[in-house]
């Protein structure tokens, strides 16, 4: 085998990856980086590109062009010794329903070549850790989202993985279930497991180490939470309530310095520049604009806020 | 990779595919009750012997003579009487109403006609909506009355002689079939080794192609290949269960029909299993292929419909191959069912071993490597 093209701490080094579905980019000239024992987070519309990503760096779709390395094995050269380093856990519980739980860890246990004794050594250890004891004898079709989720993830870690990649990994699962899991993502993570996990929900992308954000195939924004925040949502921003808010948003936008207002929840935010621009000139124009304001507070801006403002930013490059 | 992974992985699979289909009631009733249905009521019911033909009787003779030749051309059993009718008009009328299937009138004089030596006429009606019945119905008034104008010329020829004092010598040709391997002519003795090749294709086949189908519909099958397992083991592993599947089927065939059909086994078991194992690469194959061109479990299900009824039809079973068209002769060379029930039929009615099947042996190993190559190629293609 080849050394690795990586530096040691790197788990996934992606260089000017590429996937053309005809005239179609769905991944454009990607790259980046993944350090070991992170918790990366890889977001973006439906259909920019992420599920593409992650198909290719999970050895299940070859580039059109570029290359990445997968725990020391190039997607390219080394489809198999990816697939034998990396745990993957997709959106769909791809799980037999018509099996048992004990059945499912077995079959992907051997899956993954593990031979008997070791086997049932470590289903003990996954089913201690995933908290499916009292399920082992169940058939998993019966079992609740919650529980599928936590042997989905049990499957896929049975190999001792270096990487784990979680392609919305809590699509339809209850809030508590979506809490305990992370706590086992993050347990994962501080043992040394690399993570790459693609979500729809913002408050999940708040724990990732990092965040990497698509459009279109491109690969458009890529720093932590802060940094993100602090970079594509400067300035200060105000959540309002009252009524006739959202009416009155295009006459919030005319005030200089506000960089963005948009309808949020149950009231509206604007952002501003505190440089040129203060509270008061934006409650007055809200009102201006027809609005009966109740209250106004400021909040820190979410990762929400950043997706929908480099989204925006997006569609404006078209 | 090591030869010790592959091997765990293929048992993995194995193991997989059992517990899925024990724990599917559905598939476990198309493996168990099935074949034993179909055994039963294809052989009960696809019965080319034909008896009990309703008959409605007129006799306007009623002689003594008249009398015995009815009762002796119902004597066989071909032919059953259910009516008797006054006239030619209402036995048709009976015909027509479907109380009789056929009907036989005897007209006045006839005795008095065959007893002065004068052509007698016997009149025979016959529904002929079902062609074979009325072909062998009709047969056997012909040939019984062909024994008594025979018997009666020669018993005219010996009062002849025996006025005159000679001795006339009659040629006469008189056939006795002796008939090998299934004497009494029973029907389910020759259906059944067709049936058990039948059952074979349907339940090998279908099952294959919803398998593979059925782990795409679930997306079961993506989780499978983010694994190391190549798409050889898998698809070994997958098929691997079926022969023993099929086989068992096999089995349970010849023992239903020696037991309750009286079936002979005539020939080598062993040799019936290894032309099994031939013959289900092609069934398996075909599956896997069916499995590869499917979406959904549907699809692969009519998919499998699609080929398993024309190869049935085909399959010289059901119908004569001689008797089809000679365009279509050809096609059935391409169906493997044709030669396979061709060896389970010279295999067990017959004695018959590999140095008298070898061409057919030969067709099946040869379909069967090329259909499961071009079906593990596309499988290949279609999985990675």
């Amino acid at each position: 085998m080849n050394p690795p093209a990586t530096a040691p701490d790197h788990a996934i080094v992606v260089e000017d990856l590429s996937r053309h579905y005809g005239p179609f980019r769905a991944v454009d000239r990607v790259s980046f980086h993944v350090e070991r024992g992170e918790i990366f987070g890889w977001l973006g519309a439906n259909g920019a590109g992420k599920s593409t990503t992650i198909r290719m760096l999970c050895g299940l779709l070859q580039p059109t062009s570029g290359d990445a390395t997968v725990a020391g094995h190039r997607i390219s050269r080394d489809p198999e010794g990816v697939k034998r380093s990396i745990g993957y856990m997709s959106q769909k519980f791809s799980l037999y329903l018509d099996l048992t739980v004990e059945a499912n860890m077995e079959f992907f246990g051997g899956a993954y070549g593990i031979p008997r004794r070791p086997l049932r050594h470590r289903m003990e250890e996954i089913v201690g850790l995933t908290g499916l004891a009292e399920y082992r004898g169940a058939t998993t079709g019966q079992l609740p989202g919650g529980i599928r989720q936590r042997l989905a993830l049990g499957c896929a870690m049975l190999h001792r993985p270096e990487i784990l990649f979680l392609d919305e990994p809590t699509a339809g699962v209850d809030p508590v279930s979506r809490r305990d899991f992370w706590r086992l993502i993050r347990r994962l993570a501080g043992e040394g497991t690399t993570v790459f996990v693609t979500t729809h929900y913002m408050d999940e992308a708040e724990y990732c180490a990092r965040i990497g954000l698509m459009v279109d195939g491109h690969l458009v924004a890529l720093d932590d939470p802060a940094g993100l925040k602090r970079v594509h949502v400067p300035g200060r921003v105000l959540d309002v309530r009252g009524e006739g808010l959202v009416a009155a948003l295009p006459t919030a936008r005319e005030v200089p310095g506000v960089m963005a207002a948009e309808p949020f929840g149950a009231g509206v935010h604007v952002r501003f520049d505190t440089g040129t621009c203060d509270d008061a000139r934006v409650l007055g124009a809200l009102r201006e604009g027809g609005a009966r304001v109740a209250g106004a507070e400021p909040v820190e801006a979410t990762l929400e806020d950043v997706f929908l403002a480099v989204v925006a930013r997006g569609k404006e490059w078209e | 990779m090591d030869t010790r992974m592959l091997w765990i992985q293929l048992v993995a699979v194995m193991v997989k595919e059992v517990r899925q289909t024990v724990r599917d009631k559905r598939v476990m009733f198309l493996l168990l009750v099935m074949p034993l249905v179909q055994l039963i009521v294809f052989s009960y019911a696809v019965n080319f012997e034909v008896d009990d033909v309703p008959t409605v009787v007129v006799d306007r003779d009623d002689s003594a003579a008249s009398r015995r030749y009815v009762a002796g051309l119902l004597a066989d059993g071909t032919l059953t009487e259910v009516a008797r009718a006054g006239d030619e008009g209402e036995a048709e009328r009976m015909v027509e109403a479907d109380v009789a299937k056929a009907a036989i009138i005897i007209p006045r004089g006839l005795s008095r006609d065959l007893a002065r030596g004068r052509p007698a006429q016997l009149q025979v009606v016959m529904d002929g909506t079902d062609p074979t019945r009325a072909g062998v119905a009709a047969g056997a008034v012909s040939r019984y009355f062909g024994e008594v104008a025979l018997d009666l010329a020669l018993e005219r020829l010996r009062i002849r002689d025996a006025a005159l004092g000679t001795t006339t010598r009659v040629p006469g040709v008189r056939m006795e079939p002796r008939i090998a391997y299934n004497p009494r002519l029973i029907t389910a003795v020759y259906m059944v080794p067709g049936i058990a090749a039948m059952l074979v294709l349907m339940i090998t086949t279908i099952v294959t192609a919803m398998g593979l189908a059925r782990e795409r519909e679930m997306g079961t099958l993506e989780q499978v290949l983010v694994t190391p397992i190549r798409p050889a083991v898998l698809m070994v592993g997958k098929l691997a269960p079926y022969v023993v599947v099929g086989l068992l089927d096999v089995a349970l065939a010849v023992t239903v029909g020696a037991w309750v059909f009286e079936m002979p086994i005539r020939g080598d078991l062993t040799f019936l299993f290894g032309a099994t194992a031939l013959y289900l690469m092609s069934t398996l194959g075909i599956g896997l292929f069916i499995s590869t061109a499917s979406t959904s479990q549907q699809q692969a299900f009519m998919g499998g419909f699609l080929f398993i009824l024309p190869a049935v039809l085909l399959s010289g079973n059901m119908t004569p191959i001689h008797s089809m068209p000679d365009w279509l002769q050809p096609v059935t060379w391409l169906n493997p069912l044709r030669w396979y029930i061709e060896i389970v039929r010279g295999n067990l009615l017959r004695g018959a071993g590999a140095a008298d099947l070898w061409p057919q042996l030969v067709i099946l190993a040869v379909m069967g490597m090329g259909i499961l190559v071009v079906a593990s190629m596309r499988f290949r293609k279609r999985v990675v």
